[in-house]
């Protein structure tokens, strides 16, 4: 069953008195427990087309639905509740909210779920150590690594055990030993949550651990097929 | 609840800067509970002074008789009925002769009120007692600053010339009996007070005054041919003194408080620029754009919260220091009552009125650079491309 379908999907952004157009007419559909990549050029439309699954944007035509839900004709409040339930983000830049532990960091998304704290606290245990992490709960982001970093930001997306993991260029910041380290994690957490991991890069360290690759250039699919590397 | 808790773990993480901000705020804040402690402990001391010293617990005046209209004084008397001298005989009112008069001190020439006071009396804090304790039959009472003015000390002799009843001028040299020493100049400039009987003979009026002071004993009720003035009526005029105080005051407590919202809104406007990828992530992570608004508009208005602690850990012991000793000012003669030394008057009224201006204040402050969050698009904010 699909989790996530796009018909026709257009998106525009303005650009001085015109608009230029960042995807072009996208049909794609993603089934439960996919390890699925969108790889391409820089412009191409990845991180855009992850936005909109993400219903951090929504599309200017065509349609966009995750978990059942209209990505464009949900409000502010519905798009949020989406992303708290069901979707959990991994960035390039990690996006570590600062001033908190790497246990508070964890921990953020299930106090919008007003999860009591007993349960917060195991379901922070738990996926500190999907990622190995245990011993640095009481750590701030500042005094991580890049590859540390990145594990939390992995611990933060699954700690809500979502439906969909979306992975923006996660390995771009570190280096190899550390990329095969998180990709090696996720795949396990793909495997063993059957939760569909979507990425966004053009590292092909990244793609051969895809199961699927959409290759998107200027804003269209050039190509989307299965990956057996 | 939970905006709550992020704002203040992240005012704390935020160090150095959210301390100075605190530390501005937190003196404004105690600065307002000073001036307004200042101005309320002077209220108080004034009105107990005036009370104590001039306006008892309210008059009776004659209806003819007008403070602020010296013309009105010579027509302003009226017998003391039965009535009246069974109060004054229980202490409950006293009653007191006003003339016009002149004073000639070595040679110069001064216009006094000259007020006959009852020497026996308990209800004013005038030492006329004094008037008794010396022999000579003509001997007066004067304070500190009539007797700076007119050059006179205790024992010295003033020619004084008034009018009696009839208009007929008269004039007799009079003992200066004791100085005394009143925070009220409406008692003390140009007044001098003898013995009452004395006045009453000396203006042929006799068993009559100008108006009754009341004391704390005196039941109510009115006085026939006497109109009672109340408290609010006798203090009008200090009451106006501390309102315009309490108006200035708010003026510089209006620019301190500006100074330290200040802060606290570049603090935000900066916080809303430079945490643009930490607004991206909340609202990735589920938090709605209002709910990012109010986590930072709470965070900013926290800043008042955190002032109000750091007001408290050290205003707490300097108010009670300065409660103490009070605050002395010298011997200012301002023409305004007010006392050498003013123990200021913090109530609960004031400190939660300071607390919920501050509060409020550094919430709106925070609130206006807050609503611009509302407006981000979440992918701009999380890759920091918003201008």
């Amino acid at each position: 069953m699909d989790i996530i379908k796009i018909n026709d999907l257009v998106k525009r952004f303005p650009v001085g008195k015109g608009h230029f157009t960042a995807l072009n007419k996208i049909n794609l559909s993603f089934g439960k427990g996919e390890f699925a990549g969108f790889v391409g050029p820089s412009g191409s439309g990845k991180t855009t087309l992850l936005n909109i699954i993400g219903s951090l944007d929504t599309p200017s035509e065509g349609s966009t639905i995750v978990m059942d839900k209209s990505i464009s004709d949900l409000s502010h409040k519905q798009a949020a509740r989406l992303r708290n339930m069901y979707i959990g983000f991994i960035f390039q830049t990690y996006n570590l909210l600062p001033v908190y532990t790497v246990f508070e960091n964890v921990e953020f998304s299930l106090l919008l779920q007003n999860m009591s704290g007993s349960k917060r606290k195991k379901a922070v245990m738990d996926a500190l150590e999907w990622v190995g992490l245990t011993d640095k709960i009481k750590s701030k982001p500042n005094m991580l690594s890049g590859g540390e970093s990145q594990r939390v930001a992995i611990a933060r997306s699954m700690v809500k055990k979502p439906e969909i993991v979306l992975a923006d260029e996660p390995t771009a910041n570190l280096d190899s030993k550390n990329s095969h380290h998180i990709l090696q994690t996720m795949k396990k957490l793909n495997e063993e949550f059957n939760v569909t991991f979507i990425f966004a890069t053009h590292d092909e360290k990244v793609m051969k651990y895809l199961n699927r690759i959409v290759t998107l250039e200027d804003g269209k699919v050039v190509s989307d097929k299965e990956n057996k590397s | 609840m939970i905006a709550i808790k992020l704002a203040f773990k992240n005012l704390l993480g935020a160090g150095l800067r959210t301390w100075l901000n605190v530390s501005v705020l937190s003196f404004a804040f105690v600065l307002i509970i000073f001036y307004n402690g200042m101005i309320e402990g002077w209220n108080r001391q004034g009105r107990n002074d005036t009370q104590d010293w001039e306006t008892g617990q309210g008059q009776f005046w004659h209806p003819e008789y007008d403070r602020y209209d010296p013309y009105t004084i010579r027509d302003a008397h009226a017998q003391l009925s039965g009535e009246i001298a069974i109060q004054i005989k229980e202490d409950k009112l006293t009653p007191v002769l006003i003339t016009q008069a002149t004073a000639y001190p070595q040679g110069r020439m001064q216009g006094i009120a000259l007020k006959g006071i009852d020497p026996q009396q308990k209800i004013l804090k005038l030492p006329t007692s004094d008037l008794d304790n010396v022999q000579d039959e003509y001997s007066a009472i004067i304070g500190k600053r009539m007797a700076e003015t007119t050059k006179l000390g205790v024992g010295d002799r003033v020619l004084v010339r008034w009018r009696d009843k009839n208009g007929t001028f008269d004039a007799r040299e009079i003992k200066i009996a004791s100085i005394f020493k009143c925070d009220v100049p409406s008692v003390d400039n140009g007044q001098m007070y003898i013995s009452l009987n004395v006045l009453q003979k000396m203006m042929n009026l006799e068993n009559e005054a100008t108006l009754l002071v009341a004391g704390e004993n005196y039941s109510g009720g009115e006085i026939k041919n006497w109109e009672f003035k109340d408290l609010q009526f006798l203090l009008a005029d200090f009451d106006r003194l501390i309102q315009a105080k309490k108006a200035g005051g708010m003026i510089m407590e209006g620019f301190m408080l500006i100074i330290a919202l200040l802060a606290i809104f570049d603090t935000q406007v900066l916080s809303i620029f430079r945490r643009q990828k930490e607004i991206g992530t909340y609202i990735a992570l589920g938090l709605t754009r209002s709910q990012v608004v109010g986590l930072f508009t709470v965070e900013g208005g926290a800043h008042s919260i955190l002032a109000a602690l750091l007001g408290a850990a050290y205003g707490i012991p300097l108010f009670m220091y300065l409660d103490s000793i009070g605050i002395t000012f010298g011997a200012p003669d301002m023409g305004i009552t007010i006392a050498e030394t003013i123990y200021p008057y913090y109530s609960l009224g004031l400190i939660i009125t300071t607390l919920i201006l501050v509060v409020l204040s550094a919430t709106i402050v925070s609130y206006f650079p807050a609503r611009k969050i509302s407006k981000m698009n979440p992918t701009d904010a999380l890759r920091g491309k918003l201008q």
